[in-house]
Order: C-alpha cells, then sequence, then structure tokens
C-alpha cells in the first residue's frame, strides 16, 4: 500500500493545526459560521439534518488494518459506534461533535487519514475498482494511477474552486466495478494495438438530477500525457463551465451542452498550449509510487485446494456464501472475499466498532492487512488463501458479518436519505430493509439471480438509483413520501440510465410491485437471464404492467 | 419553510443547531434552547416573534446556536408544518446505534 511521503505527512499535519485553530475561532466567536462553513466543508464536516456529519476520505477505497482499527476507535470515542461506507468508497461518521473534531482529524492523521477534498467544488477523491491488484481480469493496477491523481489533485491551487465537485474514477479491467460512466471523468486503463498501456478517458458522465452516461475524450492517451491532458480538461471546465446555475454546473452540462466534437476541440487545444514536461510526473516517480503498490508475497499454491473443496461439501451454508461472496484471484490458490454490509436487519453500509476491528484482525491475519471499501457500500479482502476460507468466514460468522447476497436482490445500494441527510427529500433505509425483509428466502434470492436495485432518498441521487436494474427515487408531496421507479439502469461497462416507469408508490405498495415485477421477470426469463437482460429483450412495457398490476 | 426573517403563516417556532454538539434546537418559553421539540414556544403573536428573532440573532452572535430560523407549525397538532421539519423533530427513524445499543465510549 501507498506509504505517505514526507510532502504528505506535512500537508496532513498542516491541516490538523490550522483546523485546530479555526474551531477554537469559531467558538470564541472570531470567525463567523459563514466565514467556518467552507472551513469545515473543506475538511468533510458537514452539518446535516440532526446533527454534525464527517466524511473521511479513503483513497480509490484502500486502506490498511491499521487505519480501519483507527476508524473503529473514532466510533467509539467521539460517534455511536458505527460508520458507514458511502458510494463513492468514503467513510462517514453520523453524530461528531464539533469541539472534538479538530482531535478525530488528528487521530485520523496519525494513520495516514484525512477528509481533504470530500466535499466542495473541487476534486474529489478519487475513486477505483475494489479488486484492484488482485483481479486476473486487469490489464495492471490502476491504484499507482489513482494515486497519482490524488497527489496531482490534493489543494490543486486552479482546480480548489471549480464551477462545482467533480469525481474521477479508475479501472484496468473491461468489467467496471467503479460506475466509471457515471463520473465527471472516467478513466479505463487499455492496452493499443501495438500493446503499449494508456488511458481511455471518458468525459461528461454523472447522475444527479441530470443522469449522464460519460462519453469518450479520448480512445487512447499515451501514459505519459494523463496529467497534462486532464489539467488541459480541468482548464476547460473551469473556464466555460457554468457558475450562474449550481444545477446546471457539473461538466456533464457543459459537455452536453458543448457537444462532445467541440468540446474534446477545446480540450486538444488547451492541450496544445500547455508544456506537458512541466505537469507530467517523470517515469521515475511513477515507477516510486507504482512499487508500493507491489503484490504481496504470494505462496505459490495450486489452483485448487483440497480443504477448501471439502467444506464446500460439508457445509452448505459456506458453500452458499463461497458461491456469492467470493472472486476469483489473479494468483493460484488465492480467493478475493467480499463481506456484506447488507444484513437483513440493518441499514445499507454501516459497520460497527466492533466489526471494524473484527475485520481489521482478519485482515492482519488472512489478507496482508488489506482492506478494501467498494461503491456498493461493501468491504473487500483483496488476498485470502483459499485454505483459510473456511476459517475466515466461522470468524465472520461470530460478528455477524456472513451475509451471503453479494450482487443478489438484498445488496441494495442505499444512501441516508430522510433519516440523516438535509438535502433529501425521501427516507431510503426503511425502503430498502423492507425490500430486503420481503425478499429474504435466500433460495429465492438465488433463484432471482443478480439484481441491483439503488435507492436514493432525493434527486441529487447519492444511491444510484438512475443506473440501478430496479431504481427508486425517494420524494415528498403534501407531507407523504413516495417512491417513484426507474426500470433498466446499469452501472456496469454497459452503463446506462434507467427510465421512469409512471407515477410513484408509497412504500407498502412499492415492495408489492417489486414483487410483482420480479415473480414476471422469472416467468419470462429464458435461460440464465439476468433481469436486466430480460428488461433488455422484452423492454418496459411488460415489466411497466407488472409493476402497475395491482 | 420561514427564513430568519420571519415570513410564515400561522404559528411559528423558531430552531437551530448547537454551534458545540450540532444537536436540533428549539426556542422554548422562557428563551432557551432546548433538544426537545415539545419544549417548543409556539406562537402567532408578532411582538413575541420579534423577541425570538433578536434571541436567535443574538445568541448565533454568542455562539451558541448556528443556522436559526423559524419554522411554520400547525394549529391543531402543534408540529411543524413541513415534513422535513417533522424528521428533525422526531429524529432518524432509524439509527444503527439505536437498532444495537451503541453508543459513545468516552
Amino acid at each position: 500500500m501507498y506509504r505517505y511521503d514526507e510532502f504528505d505527512h506535512e500537508v496532513v499535519q498542516s491541516r490538523v493545526k490550522q483546523f485546530t485553530a479555526q474551531v477554537e475561532r469559531r467558538l470564541d466567536g472570531r470567525l463567523t459560521e459563514a466565514q467556518f462553513r467552507p472551513l469545515r466543508l473543506m475538511n468533510g464536516l458537514y452539518l446535516q439534518l440532526h446533527a454534525y456529519m464527517l466524511r473521511v476520505a479513503v483513497p480509490y477505497g484502500t486502506l490498511s488494518s491499521k487505519q480501519m482499527r483507527q476508524l473503529a476507535m473514532i466510533a467509539d470515542k467521539y460517534d455511536r459506534g458505527y460508520g458507514h461506507i458511502t458510494t463513492r468508497q468514503n467513510v462517514q461518521f453520523n453524530w461528531p461533535e464539533l469541539t472534538d473534531v479538530p482531535d478525530i482529524l488528528q487521530d485520523l492523521a496519525d494513520v495516514e487519514m484525512h477528509g481533504f477534498q470530500t466535499s466542495g467544488n473541487c476534486i474529489r477523491n478519487v475513486t477505483s475498482d475494489p479488486y484492484a491488484g488482485a483481479t486476473a481480469e486487469e490489464i495492471e493496477d490502476p491504484r499507482p494511477t489513482a494515486e497519482l491523481l490524488r497527489q496531482w489533485s490534493t489543494l490543486h491551487p486552479e482546480f480548489a474552486f471549480l464551477p462545482r465537485k467533480f469525481k474521477i474514477a479508475v479501472v484496468a479491467s473491461k468489467t467496471d466495478r467503479a460506475v466509471i460512466r457515471a463520473h465527471d471523468i472516467g478513466i479505463e486503463i487499455v492496452k493499443n494495438e501495438a500493446g503499449e498501456v494508456g488511458y481511455h478517458i471518458i468525459v461528461g458522465g454523472g447522475l444527479g438530477r441530470t443522469p449522464i452516461i460519460g462519453q469518450t475524450l479520448r480512445a487512447f492517451l499515451p501514459r505519459e500525457e494523463l496529467l497534462p491532458y486532464l489539467e488541459a480538461t480541468l482548464r476547460v471546465y473551469n473556464r466555460y463551465g457554468r457558475r450562474d446555475n449550481k444545477y446546471k454546473a457539473r461538466i456533464k452540462i457543459l459537455v452536453t451542452e458543448t457537444g462532445i466534437e467541440e468540446f474534446t476541440k477545446q480540450v486538444e487545444d488547451e492541450y496544445a498550449t500547455l508544456e506537458p514536461l512541466d505537469i507530467a510526473v517523470s517515469p521515475e516517480e511513477v515507477a516510486r509510487i507504482t512499487a508500493y503498490f507491489a503484490d504481496p508475497e504470494f505462496e505459490k499454491l495450486p489452483a485448487h485446494n483440497d480443504s477448501y473443496k471439502a467444506k464446500l461439501l460439508d457445509d452448505k451454508d459456506f458453500a452458499l456464501w463461497a458461491e456469492n461472496n467470493l472472486a476469483e484471484h489473479k494468483q493460484d490458490g488465492y480467493a478475493i472475499v467480499n463481506i456484506s454490509l447488507k444484513p437483513l436487519d440493518l441499514a445499507p453500509g454501516d459497520i460497527t466498532a466492533e466489526q471494524m476491528r473484527a475485520v481489521a484482525d482478519l485482515a492482519d491475519e488472512y489478507s496482508f492487512s488489506e482492506i478494501r471499501t467498494t461503491h456498493q457500500q461493501n468491504i473487500v479482502l483483496p488476498h485470502v488463501k483459499k485454505s483459510d476460507l473456511y476459517a475466515l468466514y466461522e470468524e465472520l460468522k461470530k460478528v455477524k458479518l456472513a451475509a451471503d447476497n453479494i450482487g443478489l436482490i438484498s445488496d441494495i445500494i442505499c444512501c441516508p436519505g430522510m433519516d440523516f441527510c438535509a438535502l433529501a427529500t425521501a427516507r431510503s433505509i426503511p425502503v430498502s430493509q423492507a425490500i430486503a425483509q420481503r425478499f429474504s428466502d435466500p433460495a429465492r434470492q438465488r433463484a432471482i439471480g443478480e439484481m441491483q436495485i439503488k435507492i436514493s432518498g432525493c434527486i441529487n441521487a447519492c444511491g444510484h438509483h438512475h443506473v440501478g436494474h430496479i431504481g427508486i427515487l425517494g420524494l415528498e408531496k403534501a407531507g407523504v413520501e413516495f417512491y417513484q421507479v426507474k426500470l433498466g439502469g446499469d452501472a456496469s461497462e454497459n452503463a446506462a440510465v434507467g427510465k421512469v416507469t409512471g407515477p410513484g408508490f408509497s412504500q407498502e405498495e412499492l415492495v408489492d410491485g417489486i414483487e410483482r415485477l420480479v415473480d414476471y421477470y422469472l416467468e419470462v426469463r429464458e435461460d440464465e437471464e439476468r433481469f436486466i437482460d430480460s428488461f433488455n429483450r422484452l423492454g418496459m412495457a411488460p415489466f411497466k404492467e407488472a409493476l402497475y398490476a395491482a | 419553510m420561514s427564513t430568519l426573517k420571519h415570513k410564515g403563516k400561522g404559528p411559528q417556532s423558531l430552531t437551530a443547531n448547537e454551534l458545540r454538539e450540532g444537536m436540533n434546537v428549539w426556542l422554548t418559553e422562557d428563551f432557551n434552547w432546548s433538544r426537545k421539540y415539545s419544549d417548543a414556544l409556539q406562537t402567532e403573536d408578532e411582538s413575541v416573534i420579534e423577541k425570538m428573532q433578536v434571541k436567535g440573532e443574538a445568541d448565533e452572535n454568542e455562539n451558541l446556536v448556528v443556522g436559526v430560523y423559524f419554522i411554520d407549525v400547525e394549529p391543531d397538532t402543534g408540529l411543524p408544518v413541513r415534513y422535513r421539519e417533522k424528521f428533525r423533530v422526531k429524529g432518524p427513524s432509524y439509527d444503527t446505534a439505536d437498532e444495537l445499543g451503541l453508543q459513545k465510549v468516552k
């Protein structure tokens, strides 16, 4: 894993000192709220519906066991004993007190963490594939590129006050586990015909109130041109992005209104004016960063493990967990383990301090101390020996982290909604719980197969409802919550925005409607077709009829 | 929702967040702040509303509270009119800490 250099260390420690003094000045009145608000937001501190909320950056979703233990300590000491994994792989605490935040930031800084750029109109925390460095699918580990972007974008003076926030995601596999096409800039690491590694740059994607799938800005960008080219792209956005209307200020609006061809020309023209060598990073520096992400010392093991196979036959529950929660590892004898944070009775993405400590201990024991957070609001242990899987599973059961529903209908993405968020218009957590309960039968979940339900409590779409196979948007009218349904969204490499079905439902009607929808799918699906495949084959009309057939 | 510059209709209450701890509070009949909405002063009397506004601004200037604003109150139920404000009164309908009996360990 990347270790902060002296510069990183100095910046984070200085920020803690600055913010500590700023809080003191706020408390004694030398700073007004209007003056203090942008300063606290620069450190991830929001004032939400009921209390402050602190968002902690988890760069490209990579955490060490030490960092996870520190998050557990913070959850216990300063919050209410739990944290929440967000759809941008960060961690949020829902109940910190302002007077404690300087100490929290110091505790975070002690393990190389902070809340920089988790708020505000800047380049936000860069996200990536939670299987990075572990999956055989990838061309290379995307984390060195993500780390390079983190260093470039951290406190970048020219891009600290963009027209609006700016989100970047990086993957290196054809399988998109970071929703790159719904980001301001999505980066796919690719090889050209000559076998050279470079970048496919996608621009202008986003969710929110105007969902748009990103378009190709450059099909192949040579590796050394990445930072200068992004610099040119951000300059164009900074110059032409709207500042008069925050709802039209994201780059997706600029790209759509300008047209991708003209926007590309503007970027290329700007790029031509740059002195790329002033911005580009030397191969030596890239190599230095990449070295931090070298593979751990994997043992040479056979691809198959007899004890693991025997346990699969012995223990049916373990076999079901393994079927859903494991992914293929690049190294023979290892597996990628997904830990579901979607138990039937708790909020999606929430993890208690006790569970955080357990995950940290298990990462030390079984996964080279490495942990990942996912945009699906789950956790990954990236490198587990197959021979250790059963022991790991037994330990996960002890802390109620052995839910075997990864990718199934109860693995729901869900924003905090009206229960916590100041922007929300309706609750989302109770809806996710009601759906998960309705489909709680494990056999039924498996029969349904891969299904992505995503729920947002307002049009800002933090719950990614636009790209859910079934997307749910919570709204409110005259004091009554209702839920609009979208169908046919896709967060994968085949990214698509779902279409609105029609009038909204009450929560009870919604769950019944989704059940009818799912039953209809089970009736009409062909072979191994997933819900989204059946929907794409048959179109909206029959699914809509099933949804509204009360 | 009214802003601090009172323009609302019907009974009004004044709400804010504690600066230090961040929790929601409402102005009480004795012009203190309470975390319990049941303690909130509700009035249609313009002269009282004016005094509430002065108190809110003063306490904001004294760095006791932040984000002070008036809310409209339903005359028959005494609850806030806006759905969002009803939620601020009730607190989260779901919180993992409540669900599992977790709390701060100081």
